[in-house]
């Protein structure tokens, strides 16, 4: 609730919900083309009735998600899309997974979120229960994914604020 | 009716030393379902008395089209406080309503938007791996039910962790926990004095599913691991830290803990003389008395509107 508040835009959810979709249109369009592509080619194929900025602003979104690149340094860009068939269903998944209440409202995770003390504890845990030499197995997988896991947890901070 | 009408609104206090003391005293399987039964019978208790407050209510409400009989003297008589009650009963028998109404509906509407998605993935079966660098497992319910795992999870477990990870979410899809989760949601919809027993009901099914892990892979220390591993590369966001900072130790360091401790001894009841079995007393004696006030209004409010709407 308070992560809606923070988010800053009332009509934020109902704004992203539409933009999950269409995100994946556009996505969907750009896997039909065989080459890269301008933005008004995607306009074209889409054809419902949406403006050339918006199609830019979703482009662009996509391009910070990492799902298409864009050549080009000056005009026209060329849109090309990066994720396959799997890559899409993950996206569209994402945008279904970060709407946390719809989320909440169906699906147990495996783990939930841990504070900071937890994870000193769980931590602590898991080195006292290596056999003998916790030390080094415990402190391979303990300290390992710390790396990839603080920039790892900044996209999935992203969108629930 | 009298206060009988009142009773089962706060009756689910009853249930509120089970919800707390479940999770240590009971085996998770039963603490799940104890938990549930107990939700469900308190909330359509509930449920049937604010219906019979509504039938009082709207019988005072100009124009309605309900027999004349039924704003007689004596039927406003078997309520006490009745002009309050009745109004503030249809308030609040339209926001339950309208709770249950979109906790069905989002639940709905998520599955089929997920089960839609997967359906775009290749391969078949009941295990989904989804191409993505944020790790995440779920269970998500449906027929047949999937399991959807990120590579970025499989990536930080080791084989014999991942079969712990998929044996724990098959054991929410063959347990059903998501119905339990639902009933209970819908339950605190309806009362909101049993939210509590949402929380703890997530925490037992996470346990039932551990422990169910832990029985197929034949390794509690091994399920303990893949639990604690998953759940530091999920690792938390600055603010998550920041607030939960002062609080007891998170459902995922008691998991961890429980696995790496005994089975949990799975008796049916617990020992009247233990804190747990006089919780469950409670828990129980409060459901009883609620189901039992009911029926009493409940009947008691069909002799009174029978009584009045029978010409004499």
């Amino acid at each position: 609730m308070d992560t809606e508040g923070a988010g800053g835009e009332r009509e934020t959810p109902a704004r992203r919900r539409g933009q999950g979709e269409l995100e994946a249109q556009v996505l969907s369009v750009l896997g039909e083309a065989t080459e890269p592509v301008t933005a008004a080619w995607v306009l074209e194929r889409l054809g419902s009735g949406l403006s050339y900025s918006t199609v830019i602003t979703i482009l662009t979104r996509l391009h910070a998600k990492q799902a298409v690149t864009r050549t080009g340094r000056g005009r026209p860009v060329l849109w090309q899309p990066v994720a396959n068939e799997a890559g899409l269903a993950a996206l569209r998944m994402r945008s279904l997974l970060d709407k946390q209440r719809d989320r909440d409202a169906v699906l147990a995770g495996f783990v939930s979120v841990l504070s900071a003390d937890d994870e000193e504890l769980l931590r602590s845990l898991l080195a006292e229960s290596e056999p003998g030499g916790g030390g080094a197995p415990g402190s391979g997988p303990g300290t390992g994914p710390d790396g990839p896991g603080g920039p790892g947890a900044a996209p999935t901070d992203r969108p629930e604020g | 009716m009298g206060v009988f009408v009142y009773l089962p609104l706060v009756l689910p206090l009853t249930a509120l030393p089970i919800a707390r003391l479940a999770e240590q005293h009971l085996h998770p399987r039963r603490a799940a379902r104890l938990l549930t039964t107990v939700a469900v019978i308190l909330a359509s208790c509930s449920l049937v008395c604010l219906g019979l407050l509504v039938v009082v209510g709207t019988a005072q409400l100009p124009g309605n089209p309900l027999p004349d009989g039924w704003s007689d003297e004596e039927v406003r008589e078997a309520v006490p406080h009745d002009a309050f009650a009745g109004k503030a009963s249809i308030l609040a028998l339209v926001a339950v309503t309208m709770a249950c109404g979109f906790t069905v509906h989002r639940h709905y509407r998520f599955r089929a938007r997920a089960h839609r998605t997967l359906a775009g993935l290749p391969g078949g079966g009941d295990l989904a791996v989804l191409p993505d660098d944020v790790p995440y497992a779920y269970a998500l319910p449906g027929s047949p039910g999937r399991v959807m795992v990120s590579t970025a999870m499989l990536a930080a477990l080791d084989p014999a962790e991942r079969r712990a990870l998929l044996a724990h979410e098959r054991a929410h899809l063959d347990g059903r926990h998501h119905r339990l989760l639902l009933a209970t949601r819908l339950a605190g919809c309806v009362n909101p004095l049993l939210r509590p027993l949402q929380a703890a009901l997530v925490y037992s099914t996470e346990r039932w599913a551990d422990e169910e892990a832990a029985r197929v892979t034949g390794d509690r220390r091994l399920t303990a691991r893949a639990v604690g591993k998953a759940a530091l590369i999920s690792a938390p966001g600055p603010r998550a830290a920041a607030v939960a900072g002062f609080a007891a130790a998170g459902p995922v360091p008691r998991r961890v803990a429980a696995l790496l401790g005994p089975v949990p001894p799975d008796r049916g009841w617990p020992p009247a003389l233990t804190p747990a079995g006089a919780a469950a007393f409670v828990a129980a004696a409060g459901t009883t008395v609620s189901a039992l006030s009911a029926l009493n209004a409940a009947v008691a409010l069909f002799l009174v509107l029978e009584a009045a709407t029978t010409p004499l």
